[in-house]
């Protein structure tokens, strides 16, 4: 009886998995967005654990420029709404969340906040053909397929532009590199950049990772006889590190850092003026600027949120939003059947598409014109900003 | 000659009917469309957490090791599987022949893995061993993360093959049926009644000549090698395999799991498996934007609430008033029956003749001090 | 020259580690539980000391008022949500400790944010000793240390309340009946190791200033791989431990080529310890009998 059940039970099993492997194919394109009654934009990022800070910084953000453009108006008189669900920085959470955001009636997102989960993000998105344009995810990869766009610049990008300026300026000099070992970005930007290196650049690699990320003593002292140190790193590590290293590393030292690094000046407690090193990054945002667009975000960004959270992926998804928004409007100026409240995912996915490859242009608070070439990577000027000059030393 | 028919109990099976008549129910409605892509989705992740849950029963509730590296092993088996399914893909194209030759290889190296671990748990005792299989599985998620973006793809992830996502749920949960019908078999029988005799005593297991060495190591070799599948299965379900995700506080919510459904009951662990992975899928759809904050919050809070009110001494008398289980069997007719009486633990420690042996001990000590007779057993009392 | 820089960032590390260690060493002595919100304690008491410094300005007064918060939070999290679990399985007590864990986190994030916070601790400086330079941090973290270890050890041995605490972890029943108050000493005991959680908190904060909501989840798990590597439920073995461990840290990280493997090293290191040495250096082996 009982070896009857057990064989009973497995013929059910194998038959269901055939049955089902077989026969389940059933068309699923289903527009959820039949119903919507505003513009819904989907976003899903770390609000809760260790990379908190950004998914906050970018939702924050994003929202702010929402309720701009619904105070002006929205396109046409139709609103937009914002879904921001928490992924924790976790890539198994995006299936969930892609799919609740999507039956929520998304029509248009902001992807993935951080790079691991946006590249399981773009696998959904491809399959539903759902446009994406990110604001911080900066893996190579994140633009893989043709419905998504990346609005800051993509790692390997930042670490040649790196690499050709240290070649020009510390030709024939031992420098150092500090990078984090188990983060995307910071491996990603460091491979590009060693891959551009000249041969008569010596270097000095230290690195750290999540669980030495407090405690640089041994690196700086690895590093205390380079005079320019390369760090494509978060601007907190860096901040930390350059705490410690005051003492160690000669005064007249360059700190040279990628676009992580900004946010440095706005964070609490930390005041970069003490650093008697000159402290220099290559971005596409400054978070200290007094005047244009930037000054203008910046100063609505701390009234409403503080400067906390202030860094270059909000600025970034500010952008973005306002981006989508100005594709929008120019399709429906053009043909104002083109885009409408309803309309499903899929069909925006297009008009969006042939939008950012067919010469569209904007200008934001990261930069004056913004574009993006065929395989979905920005096109704008990216700075050497000095954050501070050398004090000492010199 | 037929054999009595007594052997045969409903209960025994009933876990299986449940699971599968729910796995039919599910899968109707996927093909008529009425299940959304989110549903098949939750119904993955609550499959490869059912087989976690219950691997990792098996070990603690059955065997009576702690283990606070479960996601040590699964991670093995998610990137072990992922990588050979990534390689194998291409070549025999994404269906069962490569999911089967995946989830053997993810099986077994996570099963190796849990040979080696079992192995100082033949030297060392409980917290001793749990502190040896957290660090196993912080050697090897930090093994992964530091691996070439070649081999195992470093600090970005692997990235895997999914499987098509309207037939995956319906593969976990007949995995879940396999590994149920493995363990549960297992337990059931001679073997298991060692097993749980070693748990109860090990040397008195060993003094009736039962191997404990061996029964031991085929414990953790088991529940790793369903730990590995459950990974194998994680890695088909998402593009992306993160060591990250496969942290300490994984571990322990594997452990929550096993513990909240009741230490040595595999259909608890089922349960609680089903629940927690609905409770957190649900907490973030709807604490979204700025209430996400409070995700973590809403979850300790039931943690501690669940756990004190199910296992705290002094409100022993409240869970009886409470007892669910109780209610129903006053309910069912069966009771009815003035001479049916259920023999459990619970009601003989009501039975206010018997007298407990260090009870006794302790009146005689100091007889006219009534101190001296609540000291047992270490309950506190009003003074303290 | 550089081994003894080295060296000496890894003994302040260890010392922080010691210190952790014993807060989780003394409670598993005395309460037999393996207590995991030990390293929010700690992250509780950075912050503490982030919010005085700001009121304040004054890092003495900061520090103790953390130790204060951290003593009152530790009692209360063993009144509230271990006490109601004695008797019951120590498996239970786990998961509420983690709960607690998970509890003291989100609280941290709702109150301060997300963003890790700077605290601007004044800066020691550094000093030249042998022919490097020492940081001001290092020796005032080894100082503090040594002197939290040395008090901790005449406390105990010395003291009415320290011997019965020893009595209480050696046989909890058997001290009940000589009339100690079991509760009251475990209640202590929370209360210590929370104390030192909010001095190693100082310690960490002052090398590195700054916090975030998972400011003690990384040295909380290290100090307890500290302390089971020493022998849990021993205070020497928790001092030697951390140490053993500050330094193996603090030698891994100096070279690059491993340095990310450092976590997997500790690990290994503790792992085939235990096989060695099944208790750990100092732990006390416990026959079993049937």
């Amino acid at each position: 009886m009982k070896k009857t059940m057990r064989i009973a039970c497995a013929v059910m099993a194998v038959l269901m998995m055939v049955a089902v492997l077989t026969a389940c194919q059933a068309g699923k394109a289903k527009n959820y967005a039949a119903n919507n009654t505003e513009f819904v934009i989907g976003l899903t990022g770390p609000l809760t654990g260790s990379a908190a800070i950004y998914g906050t910084a970018v939702a924050n953000s994003a929202q702010m420029a929402v309720d701009e453009i619904n105070a002006a108006g929205g396109l046409n008189g139709v609103k937009f709404k914002l879904v921001v669900l928490d992924d924790k920085h976790d890539a198994s959470i995006i299936a969930t969340n892609f799919a609740t955001l999507l039956e929520g009636g998304m029509q248009v997102s902001l992807g993935a906040v951080t790079s691991a989960p946006c590249n399981e993000f773009k696998t959904y998105a491809r399959d539903e053909n759902v446009f994406f344009l990110t604001p911080s995810a900066s893996n190579d990869e994140v633009p893989e397929f043709d419905n998504g766009f990346q609005m800051c610049f993509a790692d390997g990008n930042q670490g040649k532009v790196a690499a050709d300026y240290v070649n020009k300026t510390c030709s024939g000099t031992t420098i150092g590199v500090f990078y984090k070992s188990d983060d995307p970005y910071s491996v990603g930007v460091f491979d590009q950049f060693k891959r551009n290196l000249d041969a008569s650049v010596k270097t000095v690699e230290t690195s750290f990772n999540d669980a030495t990320a407090t405690d640089f003593s041994v690196q700086i002292d690895n590093m205390k006889d380079c005079a320019f140190i390369f760090m494509p790193i978060y601007y907190e590590p860096a901040s930390l590190f350059m705490t410690q290293a005051r003492g160690v590393i000669a005064d007249n030292a360059v700190y040279y850092g990628c676009d992580g690094l900004d946010g440095l000046t706005s964070m609490e407690g930390f005041d970069v003026s003490t650093i008697p090193q000159e402290v220099s990054m290559l971005s596409q945002f400054n978070s200290k600027s007094t005047e244009g667009a930037s000054a203008e975000y910046i100063k609505k960004y701390v009234e409403k949120y503080g400067e906390d959270t202030l860094n270059q992926f909000g600025a970034s998804a500010y952008d973005c939003v306002y981006a989508i928004y100005g594709a929008m409007k120019k399709a429906y100026e053009a043909d104002s059947k083109s885009v409408y409240v309803t309309m499903s995912a899929s069909e925006l996915c297009e008009v969006l598409k042939s939008q950012f490859t067919g010469g569209y242009t904007c200008s934001g608070v990261t930069g004056e014109t913004i574009s993006w070439d065929a395989n979905g990577y920005v096109n704008k000027t990216a700075v050497k900003y000095i954050i501070k000059e050398a004090t000492g030393g010199q | 000659m037929k054999r009595p028919a007594k052997n045969f109990q409903w209960k025994h099976f009933a876990n299986y009917i449940v699971i599968s008549v729910l796995l039919i129910f599910f899968a109707v409605s996927s093909m008529t469309g009425n299940l959304r892509s989110s549903g098949q989705y939750l119904l993955e992740k609550i499959g490869y957490s059912m087989i976690l849950a219950v691997s990792l029963s098996m070990l603690v509730g059955f065997l009576g090791e702690l283990s606070l590296g479960h996601a040590g092993f699964m991670c093995v088996g998610a990137y072990i599987g992922g990588k050979t399914a990534a390689l194998l893909v291409p070549a025999l194209g994404n269906g069962l022949p490569a999911f089967l030759i995946a989830m053997a290889a993810g099986g077994i190296s996570a099963a190796v893995c849990g040979v080696i671990v079992g192995l100082p748990a033949l030297r060392l005792k409980g917290d001793y061993l749990a502190i040896v299989t957290l660090a196993f599985g912080e050697i090897v998620r930090s093994l992964f993360l530091n691996s070439s973006p070649e081999s195992f793809g470093g600090s970005l992830g692997l990235t895997t093959p999914r499987y098509d996502r309207n037939s995956l749920f319906i593969i976990a949960f007949v995995v879940v049926l396999l590994t149920l019908a493995a363990i549960q078999n297992l337990l059931r029988s001679r073997h298991g009644r060692a097993i749980t005799a070693i748990r109860d005593s090990e040397i008195a297991a060993r003094a009736t000549g039962i191997n404990v060495t061996r029964y031991k190591l085929m414990v953790f070799a088991m529940s790793a090698f369903f730990a590995g599948i459950a990974g194998v299965l994680y890695s088909y379900a998402n593009q992306t395999v993160q060591s990250s995700k496969f942290g300490f506080n994984y571990s322990i919510e594997i452990l929550v799991m096993v513990v909240l459904g009741g230490m040595g009951s595999i259909n608890g662990s089922l349960i609680a498996a089903a629940l927690i992975t609905y409770l957190n899928v649900k907490l973030t759809k709807v604490l979204t934007g700025d209430l996400a904050v409070l995700q973590n919050l809403v979850y300790a809070v039931i943690l501690i609430v669940i756990v004190i009110y199910g296992n705290a001494p002094f409100l022993a008398p409240l869970r009886e008033k409470l007892d669910l289980g109780a209610l129903l069997r006053r309910l069912t007719r069966r009771n009815a029956d003035p001479a049916y009486r259920r023999d459990d633990e619970k009601s003989w420690a009501r039975v206010p003749t018997k007298i407990k042996m260090d009870e006794l001990l302790s009146i005689d000590t100091r007889p006219e001090d009534n101190r001296a007779v609540r000291l047992n057993g270490d309950k506190p009392g009003k003074g303290d | 020259m550089e081994m003894i820089s080295t060296f000496l960032n890894g003994l302040s590390l260890g010392g922080v580690y010691a210190m952790i260690a014993l807060g989780y060493t003394m409670v598993y002595g005395i309460a037999k539980m393996l207590n995991f919100a030990h390293g929010d304690i700690i992250m509780v008491g950075g912050y503490t000391i982030l919010v005085f410094m700001n009121a304040a300005g004054n890092p003495i007064l900061a520090t103790a008022l953390a130790v204060v918060f951290c003593v009152a939070l530790g009692a209360a999290v063993e009144r509230l949500a271990y006490k109601p679990l004695r008797g019951a399985s120590p498996l239970a007590v786990l998961i509420t400790a983690i709960g607690v864990s998970y509890l003291l986190q989100s609280l941290a994030q709702i109150l301060f944010g997300s963003a890790a916070k700077m605290v601007s601790l004044p800066n020691l400086g550094a000093f030249p000793f042998a022919g490097i330079r020492v940081q001001g941090y290092t020796l005032l973290t080894l100082a503090l240390s040594v002197a939290v270890m040395a008090a901790l050890t005449a406390f105990i041995k010395f003291t009415k309340v320290g011997k019965a605490m020893l009595a209480v972890s050696e046989d909890r029943g058997a001290a009940q009946l000589m009339g100690i108050n079991v509760n009251a000493i475990i209640t202590l005991t929370f209360v210590i190791g929370s104390a030192l959680a909010a001095i190693a908190g100082l310690c960490i904060l002052m090398k590195a200033p700054s916090i975030s909501s998972t400011f003690g989840s990384m040295p909380g798990i290290k100090a307890f791989t500290a302390a089971v590597i020493g022998g849990i439920g021993s205070i020497p073995g928790a001092m030697l431990g951390g140490i053993l461990l500050g330094v193996v840290e603090s030698f891994c990280n100096k070279v690059s080529a491993i340095a990310p493997y450092t976590d997997a090293i500790e690990f290994g290191i503790l792992i085939v310890i235990l096989l060695i040495r099944p208790t750990g250096f100092l732990g006390k082996k416990r026959r079993e009998k049937v």
